[in-house]
């Protein structure tokens, strides 16, 4: 098995405490930085897949991305300011009136193991926030909005079209268990994702 | 016309109920009885309970939650946990089992099942201590502290469990751990047999050893990949099952072995513009898909109560009204 096949593997497996020495000997072995994240990248995207197809659960999806992030931390010093290697920023947050965090906090991760920065809001985040984080941060190019209960669907409806109101050019996504795909072209939203998995291949798609 | 347990026994066995079972009709659940507090206690309050867990209920939310920041997460390394979880005292004064003794002699048991309650959970109390995130990873990455960890939550829930038994003498308990999101549940089956499964053997066989013939467990979840291990560990009655698990197929394939108490998703049914339509709708679809046997038409919630007001007995009135249309 080659170096980026191992790193790859072990990525997948949630190995954090091997993946760190992997991706060093790759480095060392003369493959490139940014290939070995991009290697990394795709093992989430087949650990996303794996996810949504309810073939793995959240635990093997959680010590994957840790390993990736163990990976990426050695790459982090050969990637500094290598904007290439970012998708552009993403703005996270479940909306005002929800404190569910769960759901958020995986579809955060995914959509940072697929390439993109993160800046999570957290929970109960207003619209206005939204708007103004995207203001306040270089490159956003996807705000992601998350709502767990029926009765905060009327909040995840104003924090899209406090967004789309903007006029600042972003995608919207949005999810969360009453959300429908119905639901979401409805209130506007750009793209749905019904599970964390989903929601990193659907967010780059939004962005591409 | 049967009583409210005789016409459970029907509906559990396959035999001839005369109504659907409403709701939580059947379990009279001992609420008194002293114990450390699962959740905070109303909106607007924060808590610390004797665990050391500090749960915040924000004045505009339907429910309180584990805080797991910094400052307030109970177990911040599960490798430390014998220095970091302390399990409080199980017992209480006589004077505080005064009123759910009461309670309990005052039921006529020949109508409604004595019923115990617990909560939190076993898998629940792991992510209370630490974020859900973290004890996750933790069945990975640290299991033999995550085994021992649950091996200290069990010897708890037993030793609580012996005195609700010597003080009301239940017949039945309610006991909640949610399992899973509403589309998967939150750990493999092989994990659960792994982790989840040998404790409930212990804690549910201890009440089943000790007098209670029924155990109802609440998980307002998907699940559906768990009723094997639920038959495995004694589970009578799955509280909380929701539309996503496809109730019909799993009664089915399951009736007979387990009753599934729920169809009626709560989110779907209870939020502040409630209709009694919509109830009906919901309502109806699950009594005639579901059937007679072995399903009681129930709220996904776990109590005998509502988020928004008026939606349990507005939920009752209809299942009596579906038993008159369809008995």
């Amino acid at each position: 098995m080659s170096k980026i096949e191992e790193v790859k593997a072990k990525v997948e497996a949630g190995k954090s405490k091997l993946v760190p020495g992997l991706v060093q000997e790759a480095l060392d072995a003369g493959i490139a930085p940014g290939e070995i994240l991009q290697a990394m990248v795709d093992s989430m995207g087949v650990v996303g897949e794996k996810f949504s197809s309810g073939e793995i659960f959240v635990p093997e999806m959680l010590i994957a991305a840790k390993a990736m992030s163990k990976g990426v931390d050695v790459l982090k010093p050969l990637l500094a300011g290598d904007g290439a290697t970012s998708l552009g920023t993403c703005v996270i947050g479940t909306v005002a009136g929800d404190l569910h965090d769960i759901g958020k906090n995986l579809v955060s991760m995914m959509i940072e193991s697929a390439g993109f920065d993160v800046v999570d809001l957290g929970v109960d985040v207003p619209a206005e926030t939204f708007v103004q984080t995207i203001k306040d941060n270089d490159n956003v190019k996807l705000v992601a909005c998350s709502g767990l209960l029926t009765s905060t669907m009327p909040a995840l409806r104003e924090a899209v079209a406090a967004i789309k109101a903007s006029g600042l050019d972003v995608k919207v996504i949005v999810g969360g268990a009453p959300v429908t795909p119905e639901y979401a072209a409805e209130i506007g939203a750009d793209g749905f994702a019904p599970d964390a998995g989903t929601a990193a291949v659907k967010a780059k798609e939004l962005v591409a | 016309m049967l009583t409210k347990r005789q016409n459970l026994m029907e509906t559990m066995k396959g035999g001839n109920p005369d109504r659907f079972v409403n709701q939580y009709e059947f379990m009279d659940i001992i609420l008194e009885a002293p114990m450390d507090l699962p959740l905070a206690p109303g909106p607007g309050t924060r808590i610390k309970n004797k665990w050391g867990i500090t749960f915040d209920w924000p004045a505009d939310q339907i429910g309180s939650f584990p805080m797991h920041d910094d400052e307030h997460k109970v177990l911040k390394d599960i490798t430390n946990w014998k220095e970091s979880v302390k399990a409080p005292s199980v017992f209480y004064t006589d004077e505080e089992w005064a009123a759910a003794e009461a309670h309990a002699k005052s039921v006529d048991r020949n109508d409604k099942f004595v019923t115990a309650f617990c909560a939190p959970g076993i898998f629940e109390m792991t992510h209370h201590l630490m974020s859900m995130e973290d004890a996750l990873m933790a069945l990975y990455e640290e299991p033999e502290a995550m085994k021992e960890l649950i091996d200290y939550v069990v010897e708890y829930e037993l030793a609580y469990a012996a005195e609700v038994v010597k003080h009301i003498h239940p017949d039945a308990l309610f006991h909640h751990d949610d399992w899973g999101s509403q589309r998967s549940s939150f750990i493999s089956p092989a994990m659960f047999d792994e982790f989840i499964l040998p404790a409930y053997k212990k804690v549910y066989g201890f009440w089943k050893a000790n007098g209670v013939e029924l155990i109802v467990h609440h998980s307002d979840s998907y699940a559906a990949n768990l009723v094997p291990e639920m038959l495995d560990m004694g589970i009578d009655i799955w509280q909380g099952v929701m539309t996503t698990n496809n109730v019909p197929e799993l009664i089915k394939q399951f009736g007979g072995k387990i009753t599934f108490m729920g169809d009626i998703d709560s989110g779907r049914v209870d939020f502040p513009g409630w209709t009694r339509e919509k109830i009906y709708e919901d309502t109806k679809k699950a009594c005639e898909e579901c059937g007679k046997l072995y399903f009681i038409p129930c709220l996904s919630q776990g109590l005998n109560i509502s988020s928004f007001p008026g939606v349990y007995e507005a939920t009752s009135e209809i299942i009596d009204q579906l038993s008159k249309e369809i008995f």
